[in-house]
């Protein structure tokens, strides 16, 4: 348990880290942020909102110090201001909308190509010696590093222009109801092929390779030649004895790979027009909507810390002896 | 093999000819056997060379001013533009060229800045270990567990549009963590061997055990997460390119990719405006990953696919037959 607490508060420690980040952001920007905000605004706003965001910026009268303390207090509340993109609705509701997309796309491609990247790498160190494990790999690590927004952009015009087999923008159609229904969620399903397999395409190599070189190293082991002079079948020895061990190291990386996917994430949604927080963040880029900007990206971070707790929780199911 | 892992100290310094005529066989040996049946290292080092040399002579190759209006809008390639014509008329061939030099600069000077930061954290938390290590494993943890590219967009969201310079400076300092631990972890695992302890026994100072006798034992890794690091940045230059972060004015495979998405030449069909860059970055990232991986294998010749596998697998089965178990 003192493990889980551990790695709590150095969550906890991150999130306040980017609430600071957050905070000397508008300070650090060339000329008076409310002043800019203002312009974008475009006479929108009247001048009790425009003091409310002041507020919640923390630009109060007082010292540093406590201008910090006001704007901790306007995070842990929520209490984020208006969007100057979309006027009277407030920021946390424009981010509350998009957000579960977001992580529909990134949490779901990750974890699709972690198990397709993990069954491939086991298959291809098992059988290095063929063709599978001699060509598949590099092949994999080839197509894999073209930039995210490459192998979106290519996916869209092969896929989704040319061929014209799968729609190339909204996260479901609009002409649709968005319920429990099987029509929903086959439109759903629809959207998310092209972004979502974009996204596979790129994380996938990690798996392959880290999978790949923790398994090579575990089939030297005594205990798989054992496994196999004992006649166990192949698929025993290369799930049950060697993966089953070479998955630990594997697992560590996770940590690393979810910050990843919410960044490729972002650019995918622009390239596919995906109306996740990506698409939105675009948007307020355009329109210098500052407060829509800094809360996505406070957002962002706080679910990517809840899943690197989750995949904690994950790791401890795994090796239950770290959590002693 | 091209193994650079281990530093002789006792071997002798190249005096005469001979000597260099040695060093120099044994450098074309170890660099025949690091392409010898390893189609993947000669297809990206191929790819890479050409892409290099490409941006190297991009002012004698080019055909036209990138920067100039030479062509009618979306031209078709043609004999006169090679790739074809870009919405503002500018010759796509020229420009992709041009644009590697700008784009190829900010990932490999974001590579540099990353491994530099990367290493002076990595080998000093390794080696020194305590309180030290304590705290650049927590700011590097802290790093990594954020997700760098919004941070990055969000950083050139509120700078406003940035020059190529302060693209690669903040790609540089937010990308270093991952290469900082994977350097950590080598390093104590190697503060530990005979050689570390008998150059402390010997009274040799930490900076002289730092750069000397443990630098050179994670050139493979540093390589690596150099490559790595330089794939990544690429794509981040790229990102933020077409979201309108970069400088636009500039030509770079990001800024024809935004000059390409605002013109929507995809829909239009000027599909050579789009893709051309787009396939520049993807045969760079894939060639550089071929490599990558290539270099894995030498330090780790457990990795290795290729015919020596299949030499194996013929033995195996012989041996199997000899014995009657076939």
């Amino acid at each position: 348990m003192s493990f889980l607490l551990r790695r709590l508060s150095f969550y906890f420690t991150a999130f306040l880290i980017a609430i600071s980040f957050n905070f000397m952001l508008p300070r650090m920007m060339p000329g008076d942020p409310i002043d800019a905000l203002f312009a974008a605004a475009q006479g929108k706003m009247d001048p009790a909102q425009m003091d409310a965001v002041r507020e919640m910026y923390g630009f109060v009268d007082g010292n540093v110090f406590e201008q910090y303390l006001s704007y901790m207090q306007s995070v842990f509340t929520l209490d984020l201001g208006p969007s100057v993109l979309m006027f009277p609705i407030d920021v946390t509701t424009v981010v509350g909308m998009s957000l579960p997309w977001t992580m529909f796309l990134a949490l779901g491609s990750l974890i699709v190509a972690l198990i397709l990247g993990v069954t491939i790498g086991t298959y291809s160190s098992y059988r290095r010696e063929g063709f599978f494990g001699q060509f598949v790999p590099p092949f994999l690590a080839f197509i894999s590093n073209f930039p995210y927004i490459v192998t979106a952009l290519l996916l869209f015009y092969f896929f989704g222009l040319q061929l014209e087999l799968l729609p190339l923008a909204y996260t479901y159609d609009p002409a649709i109801d968005p319920g429990f229904t099987l029509e929903f969620i086959g439109s759903v399903a629809k959207h998310a092929v092209l972004p979502m397999g974009s996204m596979i395409l790129v994380g996938i190599a990690t798996w392959v390779f880290n999978m790949r070189n923790a398994m090579i190293n575990v089939l030297g082991e005594d205990y798989v030649t054992m496994a196999e002079a004992k006649g166990l079948s192949s698929y025993r020895v290369m799930y049950r004895y060697a993966g089953r061990n070479a998955i630990l190291p594997v697992a560590t990386a996770i940590a690393m790979a979810i910050g990843f996917s919410f960044a490729g994430s972002i650019m995918t949604e622009v390239v596919f027009n995906y109306q996740g927080l990506g698409n939105i963040l675009l948007k307020g880029i355009m329109a210098r909507d500052y407060p829509l900007i800094q809360a996505i990206l406070l957002i962002l971070v706080s679910a990517v810390l809840t899943a690197n707790f989750v995949a904690d929780l994950l790791y401890v199911w795994l090796d239950p002896r770290i959590s002693k | 093999m091209n193994n650079s892992i281990t530093s002789d100290a006792n071997a002798p310094v190249p005096g005469h000819k001979s000597e260099f005529k040695k060093k120099c066989h044994s450098a074309w040996i170890k660099t025949k056997a690091f392409f010898h049946g390893n189609p993947p290292a000669i297809i990206g080092v191929s790819l890479i060379t050409v892409i290099l040399l490409g941006a190297l002579f991009a002012p004698v190759l080019s055909t036209h001013n990138p920067e100039k209006r030479v062509a009618r809008p979306h031209e078709a390639p043609s004999a006169e533009h090679v790739l074809g014509s870009t919405r503002n008329g500018r010759d796509v061939y020229s420009q992709v060229l041009h644009g590697a030099r700008k784009s190829l600069t900010v990932a490999l000077f974001a590579g540099i800045i990353a491994m530099t930061i990367a290493i002076a954290v990595g080998v000093t938390s390794g080696y020194l270990g305590g309180k030290i290590d304590e705290w650049m494993n927590f700011i590097t943890n802290v790093f990594l567990v954020f997700p760098q590219l919004p941070l990055l967009i969000v950083l050139a969201a509120f700078l406003g549009q940035v020059g190529s310079t302060v693209i690669t400076v903040l790609l540089g300092v937010t990308s270093w963590p991952w290469g900082a631990r994977v350097i950590r972890s080598q390093t104590m695992a190697i503060r530990n061997k005979e050689f570390i302890i008998s150059a402390e026994v010997m009274g040799e100072s930490k900076i002289r055990i730092i750069l000397v006798e443990i630098l050179p034992n994670l050139i493979s890794i540093v390589f690596g997460g150099f490559l790595g690091t330089v794939i990544y940045a690429m794509g981040a230059e790229a990102g933020l390119g077409i979201l309108g972060l970069g400088d636009a004015t500039e030509v770079s495979w990001g800024s024809m990719l935004y000059w390409a998405q605002v013109s929507s030449s995809l829909y239009t069909g000027a599909w050579w405006e789009m893709l051309v860059p787009a396939i520049a970055l993807a045969l760079t990232g894939g060639a550089l990953a071929l490599i990558n991986m290539s270099i894995d294998q030498v330090s780790n010749p457990k990795l290795k696919t290729g015919p020596h596998m299949k030499l194996w697998k013929k033995m195996n089965r012989e041996t199997m037959k000899r014995r009657g178990l076939l």
